[in-house]
């Protein structure tokens, strides 16, 4: 199923025993009367303080996604789809465990990441081009080509809070997905816009999964799992309690 | 095509973020387009305000302290600018992390990108606000002495300050929730303990409470060159000194809490 082109350069993701714990401080666990009462007494209340709850969001997780990976993580809500996806894309550094990965992270969790309201459409381009790293010069070309995608024409000189909802989602779209990346988490498949835009959305998303040596998409449509993936990953209480290779994958994504 | 920020790990935080100026001069300048915007004066209003105040508080204060007001002036509008950055630093410095989730739970940079973002737009705002010490200065008929050169390389070492400043607190603040009203009140306080406003000579015998201030050193690394009051070596020693152990400490808490931040937010 895998292609078996394993030399060092190329992408892959190797987890082992992966664990993460989000701790929650209450309101008087995060505050400093807490952790200066609890030097004062010692004893009892420190180790309270030391053992304050936490949600196991991720528990032991091991795999190996390899080049031509496209795995669809599925699971209720709060199985820990998302958190996963997180510490894919580096967000999250894994509280236990080890996490290797090799190549350029891409990841579209959020659409509208950074947007900023106040800016115009092309300040918003170039900002979001700088937080992915790239430098001005790249961000320069890649401009004209996000902005006929939108199709947003002088709107886009405009702030950002003067644009209907679905154009700022169309902004967000094309920015989003103006990426390149040998790895590619994604959190659910995105649909935009009216019939006409939507359909051209869905051929850029398409080719842009199919650039991606690897990709990771957390979805809730099965028939999705069905048509993109070749391995699916069923999450439950952080835990993976499935995880089969999908035969019937077909090789080009819509 | 790529600046490291994806190879950056709790080691190399600092070092990674502070060379990508491209992600956090960016992000600085855009912080200071959107205060402005729409604005006639932009940024410039940091110019005129602090002119206000300069000129108000040295007309009062010279009186209440029988101070020749030509010498009093351009010391009075040095100290305030420089004290205005450093206030800045330390009170930003508390939401760098807070301040910047929304990113940091999206997108993997180097933490200290956030904080220099800060610390740069602080030192924008510095800039914006030097020409009042200028203005200060002719007025009063000063001219600037040799050690002038000296001016760049402190402005340069209080830039690098704000980024240390950051980093601590922002790992403070990200933690313990409450330390940023205790950090502000401190602020206010130490603004009436650092010659800002007085000098150290009217102190007499209790100069100590000045010379034992590094936020004074900070400021008369800047404040003497300009002025042509005598350079102390002792002030910039404190400076350095000071420094290096801001970082040492800030790149402790890097390596021992870079990768729980996120969780803390």
């Amino acid at each position: 199923m895998f292609p078996t082109g394993c030399d060092p350069l190329s992408a892959s993701i190797i987890a082992r025993d992966v664990s993460v714990e989000f701790p929650i401080y209450e309101n008087s666990h995060r505050s400093l009367k807490k952790a200066v009462f609890n030097l004062s007494t010692g004893g009892k209340i420190g180790q309270d303080a030391k053992h304050h709850s936490v949600v196991r969001a991720l528990d032991g997780l091991n795999f190996d996604f390899q080049e031509g990976a496209r795995v669809g993580l599925v699971g209720h809500n709060g199985s820990g789809k998302s958190t996963l996806l997180r510490v894919l894309s580096g967000v999250y550094a894994p509280v236990h465990g080890d996490l290797k990965i090799q190549g350029k992270v891409a990841s579209i969790l959020d659409v509208s990441m950074g947007l900023d309201p106040d800016a115009t459409g092309f300040e918003n381009i170039y900002l979001r081009g700088i937080l992915d790293g790239l430098t001005p010069a790249t961000i320069r070309n890649k401009t004209d080509e996000i902005a006929d995608f939108t199709d947003l024409g002088d709107f886009l000189n405009l702030p950002v809070r003067t644009y209907s909802s679905g154009m700022v989602l169309r902004l967000a779209f094309a920015i989003s997905t103006s990426i390149d990346a040998d790895i590619l988490i994604m959190d659910e498949w995105l649909n935009v816009g009216d019939a006409e835009f939507s359909a051209k959305a869905a051929v850029r998303l398409g080719s842009l999964v199919d650039k991606a040596s690897i990709l990771v998409i957390a979805t809730h449509d099965p028939n999705l799992v069905a048509k993109i993936c070749n391995r699916r990953i069923h999450l439950q209480h952080g835990r993976i309690i499935e995880d089969e290779i999908i035969s019937t994958a077909a090789r080009k994504s819509i | 095509m790529t600046n490291g920020s994806t190879t950056h790990n709790e080691r190399n935080d600092l070092f990674i973020g502070m060379r990508a100026s491209q992600i956090w001069g960016t992000l600085g300048w855009h912080d200071i387009r959107q205060r402005y915007r729409r604005s006639f004066l932009g940024p410039f209003w940091f110019t005129l305000s602090t002119l206000i105040m300069v000129v108000v508080l040295g007309e009062l204060y010279s009186t209440l302290l029988q101070q020749e007001i030509t010498n009093y002036l351009p010391y009075l509008a040095v100290g305030l600018v420089i004290w205005q950055y450093l206030a800045s630093s330390v009170n930003e410095g508390c939401t760098s992390f807070i301040g910047s989730a929304y990113l940091i739970n999206q997108i993997r940079l180097p933490l200290t990108v956030h904080v220099c973002r800060i610390a740069w737009r602080n030192f924008v705002i510095l800039l914006h606000s030097l020409p009042v010490v200028v203005i200060m200065l002719i007025a009063s008929g000063h001219w600037p002495s040799p050690a002038f050169f000296l001016v760049p390389l402190a402005l340069f070492l209080l830039l690098l300050h704000g980024v240390w400043i950051g980093v601590v607190l922002g790992m403070f603040c990200a933690r313990f929730r409450d330390i940023s009203q205790i950090v502000t009140n401190l602020v206010q306080v130490a603004f009436f303990f650092t010659p800002v406003m007085w000098s150290p000579e009217i102190l007499k015998d209790r100069a100590w409470v000045a010379t034992c201030n590094p936020l004074y050193h900070l400021i008369e690394i800047v404040r003497a060159p300009i002025i042509g009051r005598p350079i102390h070596f002792e002030s910039w020693v404190w400076s350095v000194g000071f420094l290096i152990i801001g970082f040492g400490f800030a790149q402790y808490l890097m390596q021992r809490y870079r990768n729980r931040v996120p969780y803390w937010l």
